[in-house]
């Protein structure tokens, strides 16, 4: 396993890829869930009650960090299907959606353009916020071993 | 000679009971009766009674929904110490304005509040609401029924406020707030002017902790 992780980070150009992926989906994500501001002044914040989500947005963004430029190597270096992309495109899609939504500018931005229809997508996914993280985290969790596992057969490590 | 001194004595004890009476008056919740009140360019006039001293110097207008949760978040972790410290001694007044917009139920909810304040609870009842505020929007806590019963546990004047909620009578008290909100750029909640002693305004957006309107606060009181 650990050999797989190596072979695909070997490469500097995908580790910094995956620093650019975690430090922007996770300031990324902290903005939209109100732990970090940037106006009047850029403070950071957990309030109380928020530590879960805090958290579940540290795997997200971490696990994306992994998947994605694995997944990126796979296409890329061993000209391998495009298949298991998508699964971390969409967990990480469906994690940063959860908190997206709600009651700050893109919740605001979508119940007014979008009327009834938009304030129920933001009801479910506020009401869902954590569940469908938790989701989001295990579809990441998922494609990450079977991009592993297919990694180890098709470059034929040994673990 | 003794009428006479009991005659004073009773023009004095009268006199303590009068003043005694319009400082009660003066710390318990004042209705807005005043149709023309503004703070900066918002219209606070259909907005909520003043929480705090009406001549502070500084006006928190606060634009907030009773279902968003980061209203909730700033309601339980930046408002007791902001109450605290500028509220309360006198620095700073605040004024809530709807702007209900997350679901069916946020409106409701807002026109409850006024239907509280009909008989000057208005405050007691918007921190029932934020403090029993569940985490689902429109999953049924701010319904009609549910409002009822918190004005029920508030001992409020449950014939009064059932006329007053069933018959809407507030509907357009709160669309008024929501235009006001959407004029003056408040794109969510909670979104903030602190408005300053000549008029100044500064808006802030989201639920900034208390360290932010200190930063803000101390330079101007």
């Amino acid at each position: 396993m650990e050999s797989a992780i190596k072979f695909a980070f070997s490469n500097s150009k995908y580790i910094i890829l995956a620093i650019t992926i975690f430090t922007s989906m996770f300031i990324g994500l902290l903005i939209l869930s109100e732990y970090i501001f940037l106006e009047p002044y850029v403070v950071s914040h957990i309030p109380s009650g928020t530590e879960l989500g805090f958290v579940l947005i540290v795997i997200i963004s971490a696990l994306s960090a992994l998947v994605l430029p694995m997944n990126i190597f796979r296409i890329i270096m061993l000209q391998k299907s495009k298949q298991k992309m998508g699964g971390s495109i969409l967990g990480s899609i469906i994690g940063a959606a959860a908190g997206a939504c709600s009651c700050g500018p893109i919740g605001f931005a979508v119940i007014s353009t979008f009327g009834s229809v938009g304030a129920t997508a933001t009801a479910f996914l506020t009401n869902y916020e954590i569940p469908i993280r938790i989701v989001a985290i295990g579809i990441l969790t998922f494609t990450y071993f079977t991009t592993l596992k297919s990694l180890k057969i098709e470059c034929k490590l040994n673990s | 000679m003794n009428k006479k001194v009991l005659i004073l004595g009773v023009i004095v004890i009268a006199i303590i009971a009068g003043l005694a009476a319009s400082f009660s008056v003066s710390t318990s919740e004042i209705v807005n009766l005043d149709m023309g009140r503004t703070h900066g360019t918002i219209s606070t006039a259909m907005g909520s009674p003043i929480l705090g001293d009406p001549s502070a110097p500084i006006t928190i207008v606060e634009f907030g929904d009773y279902q968003c949760h980061q209203c909730f978040n700033w309601f339980h972790n930046t408002k007791p110490e902001l109450t605290r410290d500028y509220i309360e001694t006198g620095k700073v007044n605040l004024v809530f304005v709807d702007l209900a917009f997350l679901g069916s139920d946020s409106p409701k909810a807002a026109q409850a509040s006024y239907c509280a304040e009909d008989q000057e609870m208005y405050w007691d009842y918007h921190d029932l609401l934020y403090t029993s505020q569940e985490s689902t929007i429109d999953g049924g806590w701010a319904d009609s029924e549910r409002l009822k019963a918190f004005a029920f546990s508030l001992g409020l004047d449950m014939e009064l406020f059932e006329s007053c909620l069933d018959s809407g009578k507030y509907s357009k008290r709160v669309q008024y707030n929501i235009q006001q909100a959407r004029e003056h750029g408040v794109r969510g909640t909670p979104g903030f002017f602190i408005v300053g002693p000549d008029g100044q305004q500064q808006q802030l957006g989201g639920a900034q902790p208390f360290s932010v309107f200190k930063q803000i606060l101390d330079p101007i009181v």
